[in-house]
């Protein structure tokens, strides 16, 4: 644009603020802070913030604003050119106790301990493709549009999946998460949670677990191949570096190895979720989903109606404190869709239909919520307050997977779109 | 700047400058804490940075116009309508045309550029989440 400007942040980002100017090629902008929060301060407060001192320089902040705009530039403000980020050399070298140390301390790692990546695990976790080594997977980044993108090999992506813990046989799904192009690891304030179902004949040849205890720390694929999506989120996405790539406030737990969900395939009356995308049966595919959290549903109306509970009602009341900013998964036991075929919702289609016209907010409660009416549709804002609009946008925001090894019929719900499939057959 | 902050600052540890192997005093450990042995570098690829140099700067504000951007954060709007009251009360002879970034926090707005760049001087913008 070619006019000068003072950017404006608070303290709480300060350190977001100068890696992102830096990374989009001014290092030197001039940034100027105020204390945190500006959210929810009146007036008065915020005036106070302009008379006070900026908190990084602690000198006064309004001059220190004028002087953004006024002061002759520098030398290093009118550099222009190239500069290419160093990542490091390609091997590191040590006992093993300083590798597991390096890696960590240098946040390479979840906090937890890694198989060391030496050459031959990386070369044994690369015969798990046909894909050459140098092959260029995606781009990745906290945040499309507001982070640089970095790339990403098939290499690369092995690395991390020898750190996670795979075996060979799990790459061509590790690969393909990778090509999803989805961090594991958003930039957000919000402490964002992923999730991946894996459908097709790729479940049973890894011996992934989609029975009891499918969500949990029971089967090896299960953990390590959501372990290898939040390694290379952090290393091939360059997301994961708290205050400046990370702004969850509390974190999320979900984020050690995500929500991996095998389909229980066999045991759903339905057609499983890839073929409801577009793919055949006998396609292995993984959905990656992102979205704030997942929680049990063991409270919603309905699931004490005899003989068969009207498990849709739960569904619909317990996505009533979702944010419309995603969708609604609904992760079930397979008793729970039986018992929905006797209900008669044979397919999974009407039932999404039915929860997402229920899964309701009234438009006096919506208008207090963190974003408004904005997402509820252009005739939302002429109804009564009495008046009930979904939650969701529209029914193609819900979705249902069956997952679970028949013990109960409980269900959970989680608030998160599906964000795109992948062919793992693709990466064989 | 140098080169540890702004290895810090494009997402690189300031380790790397250490080199592929580890610290003459972590390596003096090495010989009593077991062999060595090497291990691949998990990183990708950072696109490289084009350096843009920034727009000059102003002589004085007096008479200028100076435009107050929100992107969109809550609080924004309000925060900015105290600076253009700081300036009506400190520096009169400034304007201050407000005006909200259209779309998502980080999106562009290249008509809010263009008007700006017709009509403005300076740009004074909140930037949050």
């Amino acid at each position: 644009m070619g006019i000068p400007t003072a950017p404006i942040v608070t303290i709480a980002f300060k350190d977001l603020a100068y890696s992102n100017a830096a990374q989009r090629g001014m290092p030197h902008e001039r940034i100027c802070f105020t204390p945190h929060p500006v959210w929810g301060k009146s007036d008065a407060q915020m005036y106070a913030y302009l008379e006070g001192n900026d908190p990084v320089t602690h000198k006064p902040l309004m001059p220190e604003i004028i002087s953004a705009l006024t002061k002759p530039l520098t030398p290093d403000e009118e550099k222009s050119g190239t500069v290419t980020p160093p990542v490091g050399p390609e091997i590191f070298s040590g006992s093993q106790d300083e590798l597991q140390d390096y890696y960590m301390n240098n946040g390479m790692t979840d906090f937890m301990p890694v198989i060391l990546p030496t050459r031959e695990k990386v070369d044994a976790m690369l015969k798990g493709t046909s894909h050459s080594p140098d092959e260029m997977i995606g781009k990745m980044c906290p945040a499309k549009g507001s982070y640089p993108e970095w790339s990403y090999t098939v290499r690369n992506v092995a690395v991390n999946a020898v750190m996670a813990g795979c075996d060979p046989s799990y790459f061509p799904v590790v690969l393909a998460i990778a090509a999803s192009e989805l961090p594991s690891l958003s930039s957000s304030t919000n402490s964002f949670a992923t999730a991946a179902i894996i459908n097709g004949p790729i479940r049973d040849k890894l011996n992934m677990n989609y029975g009891i205890g499918a969500m949990g720390p029971f089967a090896q694929p299960n953990a390590t191949i959501g372990r290898a999506w939040t390694l290379l989120s952090k290393n091939c996405g360059s997301c994961g570096q708290p205050g400046q790539t990370y702004m969850g406030t509390f974190g999320n737990t979900c984020n050690y190895n995500n929500l991996i969900i095998p389909e229980n395939e066999k045991d759903s009356p339905w057609e499983p979720f890839h073929v409801q995308k577009g793919f055949k049966p006998t396609e292995s595919v993984v959905s990656v989903f992102m979205g704030l959290d997942i929680r049990q549903g063991q409270n919603g109306p309905g699931l004490g109606i005899k003989p068969v509970p009207q498990y849709q009602e739960a569904f619909a009341f317990n996505f009533g404190t979702c944010a419309p900013l995603f969708g609604g998964l609904v992760v079930c036991d397979p008793l729970v869709a039986q018992g929905l075929v006797e209900l008669g919702y044979k397919t999974k289609e009407p039932l999404l239909d039915w929860v997402w016209k229920n899964a309701t907010i009234s438009v006096k409660d919506a208008k207090t919520t963190l974003f408004g009416l904005r997402m509820a549709g252009p005739g939302a804002a002429n109804l009564p307050d009495d008046a009930r609009i979904p939650i969701f946008r529209n029914a193609s925001y819900v979705n249902i997977v069956v997952v679970g090894g028949e013990t109960n019929p409980y269900h959970m719900v989680a608030n998160m779109s599906h964000r795109g499939s992948v062919s793992i057959d693709k990466w064989t | 700047m140098n080169r540890r902050k702004l290895l810090s600052l494009l997402g690189a540890s300031p380790a790397l400058l250490a080199g592929s192997s580890l610290h003459a005093d972590q390596r003096q450990s090495a010989a009593s804490s077991g062999a060595k042995i090497e291990a691949l570098n998990p990183k990708g690829t950072p696109p490289p940075i084009t350096l843009i140099p920034m727009a000059p700067r102003l002589k004085t504000l007096d008479g200028k116009t100076i435009y107050l951007v929100s992107d969109g954060f809550p609080g924004a709007d309000h925060f900015l309508n105290q600076i253009a009251i700081w300036f009506q009360k400190h520096m009169p002879s400034v304007k201050t045309v407000y005006r909200l970034k259209a779309g998502a926090l980080p999106d562009d707005d290249p008509k809010l550029w263009a008007e700006i760049k017709a009509n403005g001087n300076a740009v004074i913008m909140a930037i949050g989440h």
